[in-house]
């Protein structure tokens, strides 16, 4: 809501500066998000009277040519359009001056020919409306020479209030001063109303009737006839527009700033197009069809409610009037709706027509039901003083009148809610402030007298909040409350940073991707089955994802492209499965299961100082390997490549016991291709809960080795097709009675290592508990090592 | 061999040991001359054999002389070879010289998304409070996330604008939750009253990406329910959280807000920890940055889940990540969250 400064002192003259008076509404709860100053810069812009007006004589362009008088002389100026005539007062920008819209001062220059002394000015370049196709003619009693930015409050500045939902009394400039009032203690009055009426009753000029009173609980009606349709007061339209509306005619100008100021969106028909002339408040008919102003032509049901004549529709009740009856330059004699509509009618067809207008906004967030008639009455009242027009007598009143709310509250739970001692008489003050009717009815009991505009207050909670607010939030003191247990984190929580930390430890940076997945993406890994979503906004959020593989390879694609040339990335998320729909509506059919994703792809080391090699399945494998040791779990396999996913000879599916827990390796390079991926990339997804059920937390110490191994480096000759883990198992197992640790320092193959085999190449650590071994002992080991290797079809490489 | 001839011969070796040795260019060369001047064959060592054959007083000065130069032999030996082993260790550590502007060798450091390490970071202070995290479901139905928070059926919020609907035939109230909140219900349904929990996780919007929208987001949600638990409570709490997380000079500011769920409802800002409350760019010149929307618990949420909201109050906090991490590291925006790029990520190794 924008709120021009000068309207609001209008009705609460308070004196404070405005960054003062900005932070007030701030603490209330009336977010000041900006101030703006639409005016900013207009300056030495004059009243001047035109004496003279003529054609250019020299121009291609139509230009006129005008002399002016400031009241110090008189000047030239050239002119793009010819709408003033002699005797009309104008702004005139003299050399010097500043407007809203251009960035330099005004000067001196030539216009084919003819010298132009600064500019007159269009209602645009005064930020008056946006109206360029004219000059600005001012009213004929302006003072020559008058400062035209002071005399029709060009010098305003605009507060951006943000109205939270449950205060559309706020969407008013009335409404927001009365919060200024309370939080200032400064006066408080609505605009006065006073209307001259002519003995014609406006009751036989027309007739009302009401269908639906659930719908439409109150229309008043006011006519106002003879009037001459024309531009609304300058002031008028500037503060029309700095609300964001666009200044239209003195008689539609009139209601929308009456709905600015009271909060009461106002509606005017031309008496002349009504049949009858008279309003039939009623649903629409199935079907029934509606030119609505901004010329769309409307398919209206019976849950819409309609403002019809006595013949046909000419307005969506509360939302917008129709072409048809529409107030047009010819219009003399005016019927003006004041109506209360049910606030969910308005928003179910404001929604349904994907129609938000500045009066079905209010209407669906509650408008005052006591409003209509003094907002009826004073916009009748500005259409008279703006157009003559002459106001009949009395109010055209059907339906029934709001009865007001009456909410308890008890300051012992005022107390309590607050963490403040309260008693009644502080409640009633604070009611007192916002000029809302409080009364002690028990010791123990202040009732509150709830008025229209407070459509937000309820229930006691909503009147503590009252309290509170009027006694500053920023004022309530702080307590931390002694909590009676530990604090901690739930199992799978806590196990899940204990993976991502894992993962960081192993050099792996984490990503995050959205939760959604295409088709395409969906393609990618093969499955059919997922969960839909309902109202994607694109083809990319079609589905909610069953990996986390698609998000990580479009991740390693960006960075490629982006020429980053080492990527090694993991994601933790929800991955989501659609299940049989239960007769227990309690059961979400979508299950969910967080997984763990690994990519990488690109340089492992750049050349220096080690040799330059690709990440690859043993970097993959890596870190896979470091996620299980930190997490604890040993007995974990690899097991058959996992599908078309992944290159055949290097991935592997992952065990724990009979438990599949994932899949890892490198990426089939025919899938790499198609993904605009080439090289080799690493790709790995795993269970968490699987994790989970089978990690390790405890550690515990183990005794260091008193005596120092005996290293013996063995290469072995094995066929091709025996695995490294079955040599290291037989390595291991050769020699009970010693500690043997192995581990794998090359593979080889290739002379002079025969055809159809493989050189393997392990460090061999021996070690007795009790003594350090000797050479014999060592030679015995190695024996007993080739012996079980020998099993194995493999024999120790001499040398 | 004589006496005198014996001492002759041995000052002669002497002279030629200590020529010898001062002429050694290495170590294996001195070796080699301590074997020709002292070794068991050397001229030295015949003088000494030869000893034995000596008359009595021959013998003793000869055998005098003889110790004495095999000392300064071995003085002169011990000196030449510690010259000898300083040079060399100055060749070798000469070799070893490397060009100290080659860039070191990298270690291959990981990181956490900065939305990882700022969620655990508020975790950790709500834990440290004696809160107890929980967590649930990412697609929810209709009742936990709206229904059961007092949020009317024609809440605009409810729309298919603002929420992502999941499409499962037969089930028309299934969404993807639009706040953590969803979890309070969740949580008082399962646990009697007192509940002290924190429930960390992502929300969806219908949102299209830009730089302040995702229609993935994150959140932390508090909510507190006790006997006598106020309004100071909750202030007191998020005080001690603003202290925790943005240092002990960060001040706060209380102002009312309106959540369907809480009655008082409020929002809580910091002062901004860009400029310290003097007004930036980060918070739009006002000097303070929003933190989190908070309130009581309204009595119909207590009641929707069969507290008695008489007996009990409780407070209520949900606080976006996103808001917190992108003002905390100056992240201009949140589409970078998401763009797996590493070169943002590894601006993040620190905070890991």
């Amino acid at each position: 809501m924008r709120v021009v400064l000068g309207w609001l002192r209008e009705m609460c003259p308070v004196d404070l500066e405005v960054d003062d008076l900005a932070h007030v509404l701030t603490m209330q709860g009336a977010n000041v998000e900006a101030v703006l100053r639409p005016w900013a810069g207009l300056s030495g812009v004059v009243a001047a009277r035109v004496i003279e007006v003529r054609d250019h004589p020299s121009s291609n362009k139509p230009l006129w040519i005008a002399q002016v008088d400031d009241g110090d002389g008189t000047h030239q100026v050239v002119a793009g359009v010819g709408n003033f005539h002699e005797g009309d007062v104008v702004p005139w920008a003299r050399p010097g001056a500043r407007v809203p819209v251009l960035d330099v001062e005004l000067g001196r220059k030539n216009m084919a020919g003819e010298t132009s002394n600064g500019m007159l000015c269009s209602p645009r370049e005064l930020a008056v409306s946006a109206d360029h196709g004219a000059i600005l003619v001012l009213p004929p009693g302006t003072p020559v020479g008058a400062d035209v930015a002071e005399a029709f409050g060009l010098d305003d500045v605009v507060f951006d209030i943000e109205v939270k939902p449950n205060r559309p009394d706020l969407m008013s400039v009335a409404g927001v001063a009365r919060e200024v009032a309370a939080a200032t203690g400064a006066p408080f009055a609505l605009p006065e109303v006073a209307l001259e009426e002519s003995v014609d009753e406006a009751a036989d000029a027309a007739t009302v009737e009401i269908r639906d009173e659930e719908r439409c609980p109150r229309y008043l009606g006011k006519v106002i006839r003879g009037v001459a349709v024309g531009p609304s007061p300058v002031m008028v339209q500037a503060r029309l527009t700095a609300a964001g509306m666009r200044p239209l005619s003195n008689v539609v100008d009139a209601t929308n700033y009456v709905m600015l100021e009271l909060g009461q969106p106002l509606h005017g028909f031309d008496m002349a197009r009504l049949a009858g002339p008279g309003i039939v408040v009623r649903p629409a008919e199935d079907g029934e069809r509606m030119l609505t102003l901004d010329d769309t032509l409307r398919t209206l049901s019976p849950e819409d409610l309609v403002i019809a004549d006595l013949e046909h529709g000419v307005g969506i009740a509360g939302v917008m009037g129709s072409a048809d009856a529409e107030v047009s330059d010819t219009t003399t004699d005016v019927l003006l709706e004041s109506a209360t509509f049910q606030r969910r009618s308005i928003l179910r067809t404001a929604r349904r027509l994907g129609l938000r207008t500045e009066a079905s906004m209010r209407f669906e967030r509650g408008v005052d039901p006591e409003g209509p008639g003094r907002a009826a009455d004073r916009a009748a009242q500005l259409i008279a003083a703006w157009s003559g027009g002459q106001v009949l007598a009395g109010t055209i009143d059907v339906g029934h009148e709001h009865v007001r709310r009456h909410v308890a509250v008890r300051p012992a739970r005022a107390s309590l809610l607050l963490g403040e001692e309260l008693t009644a008489r502080d409640v009633r003050e604070a009611f007192g402030r916002l000029r809302i009717e409080a009364e002690e009815h028990a010791e123990d009991e202040v009732v509150v007298e709830v008025p229209g505009y407070r459509v937000d207050l309820e229930i006691e909670a909503d009147c503590i909040e009252e309290v509170a607010r009027v006694r500053g939030y920023d004022n309530i003191a702080s307590t931390v409350p002694p909590v009676r247990q530990s604090g901690g984190l739930q199992p799978s929580y806590a196990f899940r940073m204990r993976v991502r930390e894992a993962l960081v430890r192993a050099g792996l940076r984490e990503t995050l991707s959205l939760s959604f997945a295409s088709a395409d993406d969906l393609a990618v890994t093969d499955d059919h089955d997922a969960v839909r979503v309902a109202n994607p906004l694109t083809a990319d959020d079609a589905f909610l994802r069953t990996s986390l593989l698609p998000g990580l390879l479009h991740a390693l694609r960006h960075n490629l492209h982006q020429g980053v040339r080492s990527v090694a990335v993991f994601d933790v998320g929800r991955t989501f499965f659609p299940r049989e729909v239960s007769d227990d509506p309690s059961v979400i059919p979508v299950e969910e299961h967080d997984r763990i994703g690994i990519a990488m792809t690109g340089v492992a080391s750049s050349g220096w100082p080690d040799p330059a090699r690709q990440l690859d399945f043993f970097d993959l494998k890596g870190a896979v390997e470091a996620l299980m040791a930190s997490l604890g779990i040993e007995g974990w396999q690899v097991g058959p490549p996992p599908g078309p996913l992944f290159h055949p000879g290097r991935s592997a599916s992952v065990t724990i016991g009979e438990e599949l827990v994932g899949e890892f390796g490198e990426l089939h390079p025919a899938v790499g291709e198609r993904l605009d991926l080439t090289g080799r990339v690493g790709i790995a997804e795993l269970e968490m809960a699987v994790l989970a059920r089978h990690a390790t937390g405890e550690v515990a110490y183990a005794e260091l080795p008193r005596f120092p191994p005996v290293r013996r480096d063995l290469a072995f000759v094995l066929p091709a097709g025996v695995h490294a883990a079955a040599v290291h198992e037989a390595i291991v197992g050769a020699v009970a009675d010693l500690g043997v640790e192995a581990s794998l320092f090359d593979v080889h193959s290739g002379p002079p290592i025969p055809e159809g085999h493989t050189g393997l190449a392990f460090g061999v650590d021996l070690r007795a508990p009790d003594r350090t071994l000797t050479d014999d002992d060592a030679a015995w080991a190695v024996a007993a090592i080739q012996a079980k290797v020998a099993e194995l079809g493999g024999r120790l490489r001499a040398g | 061999m004589d006496a005198a001839e014996a001492l002759r011969t041995l000052d002669a070796e002497l002279e030629r040991g200590r020529q010898l040795f001062a002429g050694a260019a290495s170590l294996d060369e001195l070796e080699r001359a301590q074997t020709s001047v002292m070794g068991r064959k050397s001229t030295f060592g015949e003088v000494q054999r030869s000893l034995g054959g000596l008359p009595e007083d021959d013998r003793r000065e000869v055998g005098r002389r003889a110790n004495e130069v095999r000392a300064e032999l071995q003085a002169a030996l011990d000196a030449r070879r510690e010259q000898l082993q300083a040079t060399e260790r100055t060749t070798r550590l000469e070799r070893d010289r490397v060009d100290v502007t080659l860039p070191g060798r990298p270690p291959r450091p990981g990181s956490l998304h900065p939305l990882t390490a700022s969620e655990r970071e508020i975790v950790e202070v709500f834990t440290r409070l004696g809160y107890r995290v929980v967590e649930g479901p990412e697609v929810e139905t209709d009742w936990y996330n709206f229904t059961a928070l007092n949020i009317p059926e024609d809440h605009p919020a409810r729309g298919e604008k603002d929420t992502i609907y999941v499409d499962v035939p037969g089930r028309s109230d299934l969404l993807l939750r639009t706040e953590t909140s969803a979890m309070q219900i969740r949580t008082m349904e399962r646990e009697d009253p007192p509940v002290y929990v924190i429930a960390p996780g992502r929300v969806f919007r219908q949102d299209t990406p830009d730089p302040t929208h995702m229609p993935v987001f994150h959140q932390v949600e508090g909510l507190a329910v006790d006997e006598g638990l106020s309004m100071t409570d909750l202030r007191g709490t998020l005080a001690e959280f603003a202290k925790a997380m943005f240092g002990g000079q960060a001040r706060t500011r209380f102002t009312p807000d309106y959540f369907p769920f809480v009655e008082p409802g409020g929002q809580l800002e910091v002062t901004c920890f860009v400029c310290g409350g003097s007004g930036c760019r980060t918070c739009k010149e006002s000097g303070w940055i929003e933190l989190l929307g908070c309130g009581m618990v309204h009595p119909n949420v207590l009641a929707n889940v069969g507290y008695d909201p008489e007996r009990y109050t409780g407070f209520a906090f949900g606080l976006g990540i996103e808001r917190v991490a992108l003002a905390r590291y100056g992240i201009p925006d949140m589409r970078l969250l998401y763009s797996g790029d590493v070169r943002f990520l590894e601006q993040f190794t620190e905070v890991s």
